[in-house]
């Protein structure tokens, strides 16, 4: 009985003990929830040490979980997002049905990622990340929204991916007679060739369905903004980020070994550029909040994923940097939204103007969420997308740098169609009795947005636990080659001082500031229907905010790009396959003669071949 | 007392290019003027116009993003400055151009716009928003050439430090020669970059009422032309610093930055202003394809 | 040791006649007494399996001719297994169609005897199958299955029970005529009927009539097995009989005419090819039949078709050989029977009231029946083998059996064949949860009877699901005694050394 039994038995009781206290009443149905996640967590992090370890024998399997520094460190973004979404979760979700439901597959999510992160084994990780997967589709389709269309979309995928890593997983057994993901590592290098690539593929396809990796990227936007935000914020934060552990798994202790001619780490990075550049122009198109986030979560993991392929120290730093960050700024980004459709009742973007200040403290965690997804200094998310520039760079990836950056500027584009459409515009009569939300949700959002900052000027307080987690993956210590706790370096030694960024970016704000506000009685505050419009005035039931086609432009000048969509392949092929079954389907016709008539066929040509089958 | 030297050097700095951009945009209008058969304003005119903005007595806004734009607009111009060598190789205005290095910077002169952005749509200006998402998608359109330009040089002399392209220059002679292609992806993406016709979509007077800016009036409109000229200065600075090898002394430095200042400048007085999307196709085609040129040729050489 | 195997078929035979007396004295009785007496057989069955995993297995003759001339009952593990597994699944069977509420709508006395009788007739033939030593025995205790599972196919008094039960009729006789037409040939070859004994002396046979013997026996134990393209009865069977039936035809039935083909293939005749012969097949079967399932409206028929499919499944098992094959498919058939049983039971009542058994007449009626549609769920999230239940432990000895045997096509087609399952099983959870109610069709709650059956079910795929060791156990230990062929014939035929 150690902290992994512990905090496992927990969540999975904690999980089973909310569902039921959802029969005797809403209050303790919640106490139940927010108890068993904060317990958890806080345990976890007083107990947790590295090399604990805990060992299940089960059918004939020896399935072992142990706890190492890559582990803590998705560890981490899991539970710390937990907590904060748990709580936001709370106010959020009040008044919804089936609450008991949603909080246990709230809860089992949890437990199947906890159970990722300790599996030292194949099997017990094929087992906690099933677990998480049918968890969260129940939850993807809990609202009922088009269950059958979206719901089914994601766990085919799902099933596709986990099946990939399946077979993998029978096939390193075939091999090396153990599941252990160490003798895995040990063993990799002595299997043929043939079965490392497949293995190696298999898994990262596995992997890469979670991650949103494109192709296989297509449940994503849908699953996303389909389930309830304060899991969203969860699933883009912290779910997809197993795909992330897994991929890194996979290039640190199987790609490594492969022969170069297979182009595996190049192929996948391309793949992970083409993701961010495609999601973040899809991003910008859409008109519902929720969607374009989502399609801004597959576009910020396509970084993340470029990243891991490539493998090099730093670009490994930079990828587990997004990891983390992109749980903080994307899972605040959701909650932001939940909270909007919470209080004014939509996500439609065409609608929605003007919240600012209905909302300040939800449009503050908006914005510093913002400038950290567009990666602008001095917020914590250009850490690791200037890191990612520099592997780039120095690993000699010259037009995949191109591309990435393209992705990354775009990125500014819906980035301010979101702030703006919500938050920005004129005022109106329709939203005027929008009020902030309630404490619990904006106080989770206020902290992410407040670490945002601090972080950015104190990396290292992060960088610190990948380095830990990189070096029990076999790299050497970053700390001082690539990083001080304020200071980053590149591959020729040139360096961002992060704290100095910020100091003079404050110091530069709030002077201004002070000018601005120096007799502040002579700044008159009007209302946004009074604007110099070639000598108009918008009535008060006019709204003159711009909100259709909002990058038309951009749309026409990027036309050819959009002439592709993967989902119209999907979906015939999809069309190709029903109509197929239902052509076999066909040969049941009910008809007791032609069943018949089968059994005899069946009967004759078996005789015929039998003596070419059949060996005596 | 360092701290105290570096300060006060930070905010000569400032001054000067405070002054030298409101000198370049007077000159500007003098010059258009002239090519358009005008007398126009004198050459000091812009400072009359910030002196007299910003002693308003009133200034109307729409909403504390907006009140607070021109702070973030200055993040960018004013902290930019401060993170580029102004002078090579003395010890004159050195500020903090040794903790920051070039794919910093150009994340950091997005700051400011994404913060004006953000102020001009509080306004509920119609014309604002319109004006900026145009800016917002010329700007993908001219960083790519940009950036082109700028890994070009990464990846031939392995750094990305201004400083040490700086003083690679010294031995080398000047980047504009050393890559000629990426000299011209980056100053095709210039045009884009100062906004002057035909890229001034984005204020595009006769359509937009002047776009973003029409709602801001007193101290933030002076606020935020002061801003636009030391960012002037700060954007032909690094061009500057980067192929021209960086100035050894003022003067070089105002005769440098002018010749390159004059190239967006001519080439808008004859030219007509593109729609958006033609805007972005224009960097994407010939800038671009130069971009690439300059990353073959440096990965060649 | 309580009991003989021969007890497990002449309890049965001899309560068969003595229950219409009892239902002389009192009605109830008619219902009550089948169920005593599988309770009983479960009982003894459960001893047996114990003594014979400690001791090896138990070979039992009749009237006291010793084989190879008598005929012979063999209680290993393996076939002792099969037959715990058989008569548990009766009795839960029987426990869920106490006074189900059908068959009161026929309120004489008669339908629910002959039910009952049939019903306790149908498991008991189907432990003689599977326990049985002798060829013609096997044959007898096949006709005695079919005509049970005729009757109970239409016992339901319509149409389409009649022409369901018709079809099986009509391939099922088709099936003993082959399967005659074989014994024929072994005996006129042979001249004996002994299983262990023929299996010493099948190499005696000459080529051309052991081929034919052997393709005679495929494909009529194959119409029994529920092989492509033999099983056209089955669908139309499983989803005309009622509810009950159908789950034991899932649990019981099929098990028993699996049994016949591993039986023939492992013991009978060792011929080259046979186990490829099984793989492929299996794959066909398992591919036709989840293509069809997919493409079904109806609830019953899309779980006949899936069942089929599973079959497919256990064929490719046995088809991969040795111990970690036979394992896996004995654990693919121990699943199936509880998860199966479970998904026709629940989702019976789910679709009770409604005439057609459309899928779309599910809708929201997760809402109205909590626990049954929970356990539907339960059985569906199994079946498509998702961890932690049951399904997932058997789908995954499947697949490692195949990767130690280096068969990565098969374990591709394997888990694409899931992926189908996976859709087709969650459109359904789906409708049944979060896609709102659109007809106003009533519900009816299942009995007190039928819930405790399914909860059992339901508490069994939880139990191995988290700690599979309760059955692994068992299951290595009946794989290995199907693969031990030298002491199965052995052990039957010393009997008669030692008594003669």
């Amino acid at each position: 009985m150690n902290i992994i039994h512990i905090t496992l038995g927990i969540l999975l009781g904690g999980a089973i003990l909310t569902y039921f206290a959802n029969k005797i009443s809403g209050v303790v149905r919640d106490l139940m929830f927010i108890s068993t996640i904060v317990v958890a967590a806080a345990l976890f992090f007083i107990k947790m040490t590295p090399d604990t370890v805990a060992v299940f024998n089960l059918g004939g399997i020896t399935l072992s979980l142990g706890m190492n520094h890559l582990g803590l460190l998705f560890s981490i973004i899991i539970l710390g997002l937990a907590v904060l979404a748990g709580f936001y979760s709370l106010p959020y979700m009040k008044g919804k049905d089936n609450l008991g439901f949603f909080y246990m597959n709230y809860l089992l999510s949890i437990f199947g990622m906890m159970g990722i992160v300790m599996s030292k084994d194949l099997v017990s990780f094929f087992i906690f990340w099933e677990i998480m997967t049918w968890s969260s589709y129940l939850i993807v389709v809990y609202n009922g929204n088009k269950a059958n269309k979206i719901g089914i979309k994601y766990i085919l995928f799902s099933a596709l991916g986990a099946y990939s890593m399946l077979m993998a997983i029978v096939m390193v057994y075939s091999q090396l007679h153990s599941f252990s993901i160490a003798d895995l590592s040990a063993g990799f290098t002595t299997m043929p060739a043939s079965y490392q690539i497949t293995i190696a593929l298999l898994l990262i396809t596995g992997f890469a369905v979670k991650a949103a990796m494109m192709p296989l990227h297509v449940w994503a936007p849908d699953a996303y903004s389909n389930a309830p935000m304060s899991y969203t914020a969860m699933f883009s934060g912290a779910l997809s980020k197993m795909g992330v552990y897994g991929l890194v798994i996979v290039f640190v202790t199987m790609v490594s070994h492969l022969p170069q001619n297979f182009w595996v780490r190049e192929t996948i990075a391309w793949l992970g550029a083409i993701t961010a550049g495609m999601a973040t122009i899809y991003a910008i198109f859409q008109d519902d909040a929720k969607k374009l986030l989502a399609y801004s979560s597959v576009a910020q993991l396509g970084y993340i994923i470029t990243g891991v392929a490539i493998g090099t120290e730093i670009s490994m730093i930079a990828a587990l940097m997004l990891s983390i960050v992109h749980g903080m700024f994307k899972a605040n980004f959701f909650m932001v939204v939940g909270a909007v459709e919470r209080q004014a009742g939509t996500t439609d973007l065409t609608v929605l103007t003007g919240l600012i200040r209905k909302m300040p403290w939800t449009f503050f965690s908006a914005l510093m969420s913002a400038i950290a997804l567009a990666g602008i200094p001095p917020l914590v998310g250009y850490v690791g997308k200037w890191m990612l520039y520099e592997s780039l760079i120095s690993n000699g990836n010259y037009i995949l740098v191109i591309v990435i950056f393209f992705a990354s500027t775009a990125g500014f584009l819906y980035v301010f169609k979101i702030l703006y459409s919500i938050f920005l515009g004129q005022e109106e009569p329709e939203f005027e009795n929008v009020k902030e939300a309630p404490a619990l949700m904006v106080i989770p959002m206020v902290i992410i947005a407040l670490l945002l900052g601090f972080f950015g000027a104190f990396p290292g307080y992060l960088l610190k636990y990948i380095d830990n987690a990189l070096v029990v993956m076999g790299y050497p210590v970053s700390q001082g080659k690539w990083w001080e706790m304020t200071t980053l370096f590149n591959a020729w030694g040139n360096k961002v001082s992060t704290d100095l960024i910020m100091y003079t970016t404050i110091t530069v704000f709030v002077t201004i500031a002070i000018v601005l506000f120096y007799r502040w009685k002579n700044g008159r505050y009007v209302s946004t229907k009074d604007i110099s419009l070639s000598g108009e005035m918008p009535k008060e039931d006019e709204n003159y905010s711009f909100k259709l086609d909002f990058y038309k432009p951009f749309e026409r000048a990027i036309s050819p790009l959009l002439r592709y969509k993967i989902s119209k392949y999907y979906n015939e092929f999809a069309d190709g396959m029903e109509a197929f079954f239902d052509w076999t389907r066909r040969i049941y016709n009910g008809n007791a003669q032609t069943y018949a008539i089968y059994v005899i066929t069946f009967l004759v040509i078996l005789l015929l071949i039998a003596n070419n089958i059949f060996t005596v | 007392m360092d701290f105290l030297i570096k300060t006060l050097g930070a905010i000569a700095t400032i001054i000067v290019a405070f002054i030298v951009g409101m000198l370049y945009m007077g000159i500007n209008r003098k010059i258009t003027a002239r090519v358009q058969n005008r007398v126009g304003p004198p050459v000091w005119q812009n400072y009359i116009d910030a002196l007299k903005l910003v002693s308003k007595k009133t200034s109307v806004h729409h909403g504390v993003m907006q009140h607070l734009a021109p702070a973030f607009l200055m993040i960018s111009s004013m902290g930019t400055l401060l993170f580029i060598p102004i002078l090579r190789g003395q010890s004159w205005f050195p500020n903090l151009s040794y903790h920051g290095d070039l794919i910093f910077i150009l994340y950091f002169m997005v700051l400011g716009s994404l913060g004006m952005a953000l102020g001009a749509g509080q306004t509920g200006n119609p014309n604002a928003a319109i004006g900026i998402t145009r800016g917002l998608s010329q700007m993908v359109g001219f960083e790519i050439p940009w950036v082109m330009a700028l890994v070009a040089m990464m990846i031939q002399y392995h750094t990305t430090s201004i400083s040490d392209l700086m003083a690679i220059q010294q031995q080398h002679g000047w980047l504009m020669f050393q890559n000629p292609l990426a000299f011209l992806a980056a100053i095709l993406a210039m045009l884009g970059m100062f906004r002057y016709s035909p890229f001034d979509i984005v204020g595009a007077p006769a359509e937009l009422a002047s776009g973003p800016i029409s709602e801001f009036g007193g101290k933030y409109l002076g606020l935020m032309m002061s801003s636009g000229s030391i960012f002037a200065f700060t954007k032909l600075t690094l061009y500057v610093d980067l192929f021209m090898g960086g100035a050894s002394n003022i003067v070089v430095l105002l005769i440098e930055t002018f010749t390159l200042y004059l190239i967006p400048m001519l080439y808008g007085l004859v030219s007509p202003r593109y729609r958006t999307e033609q805007a972005i196709r224009y960097f994407w085609g010939w800038p671009t394809v130069l971009g690439l040129a300059a990353l073959v040729y440096s990965v060649v050489i | 040791m309580v009991g003989s195997p021969v007890q497990l078929i002449a309890i049965p035979l001899f309560a068969a006649f003595l229950i219409p007396l009892l239902g002389k004295a009192w009605k109830e009785l008619v219902r009550i007494t089948p169920g005593v007496v599988i309770l009983y057989l479960l009982y003894l069955s459960v001893d047996l399996l114990n003594y014979t995993i400690e001791h090896g297995r138990v070979v039992e003759v009749i009237a006291g001719w010793t084989p190879p001339w008598g005929i012979d009952l063999v209680f290993s593990p393996f076939s002792g297994f099969l037959a715990t597994l058989m008569l548990f699944m009766g009795l839960l069977v029987w426990i869920y169609s106490y006074r189900y509420q059908t068959f009161e709508d026929y309120d004489d006395y008669e339908p629910t005897l002959k039910y009952y009788l049939l019903l306790m007739m149908m498991i008991t033939a189907s432990v003689g199958v599977v326990l049985t030593g002798d060829i013609f025995n096997l044959f007898v205790f096949i006709e005695i299955l079919g005509i049970t599972a005729y009757g109970l196919t239409a016992y339901y008094r319509h149409r389409d029970g009649a022409e369901a039960s018709f079809k099986y009729l009509f391939i099922g006789s088709l099936s003993s005529t082959f399967l005659l037409l074989a014994i024929m040939i072994i005996y006129s070859q042979l001249g004996t009927l002994n299983m262990a004994d023929i299996a010493v002396k099948a190499h005696e046979l000459k080529p051309v009539y052991k081929i034919t013997a052997l393709v005679l026996f495929l494909v009529a134990f194959g119409i029994e097995a529920e092989m492509f393209p033999l099983n056209g009865w089955a669908p139309d069977a499983y989803s005309q009989a009622p509810a009950p039936v159908g789950a034991a035809f899932a649990g019981i039935v099929v098990k028993a005419g699996l049994y016949t083909v591993i039986r023939l293939i492992y013991t009978l005749f060792e011929v080259g090819g046979t186990y490829e012969y099984l793989i492929v097949m299996g794959l066909i079967t398992m591919f036709f039949a989840e293509f069809a399932a997919f493409s079904q409206t109806k609830l019953k028929r899309m779980l006949a078709y899936s069942s089929i499919g599973q079959m497919g499944l256990v064929l490719v098992a046995f088809g991969i050989g040795k111990e970690e094959g036979v394992y896996a498919a004995l654990f693919l058939m121990f699943n199936h029977a509880i998860i199966k049983s479970l998904l026709f039971m629940s989702g019976s009542y789910l679709v009770y009231k409604s005439k057609n058994k459309y899928i779309s007449e599910l809708n929201g009626v997760g809402k109205m029946m909590p626990v049954t549609s929970f356990l539907f769920a339960l059985g569906a999230f199994a079946i498509v083998g998702f961890p932690p239940f049951a399904g997932f432990w058997s789908k995954l000895a499947v697949l490692t059996a195949a990767a130690d045997s280096g068969m990565l096509l098969i374990i591709a087609l394997i888990l694409s064949i899931s992926l189908i399952e996976v859709i087709y099983y969650l459109r359904v959870v789906n409708r049944i949860y979060f896609v709102k109610r659109d007809t106003d069709l009533g519900i009816t709650k299942p009995t007190p009877q039928a819930m405790f059956s399914m909860l059992v079910l339901g508490a069994i795929i939880l139990i191995v699901g988290f700690y599979p060791d309760v059955i692994t156990g068992v299951l290595h230990k009946a794989s290995a005694t199907l693969l031990d062929k030298g002491s199965y014939i052995n052990d039957v035929l010393s009997l008669s050394q030692t008594i003669n």
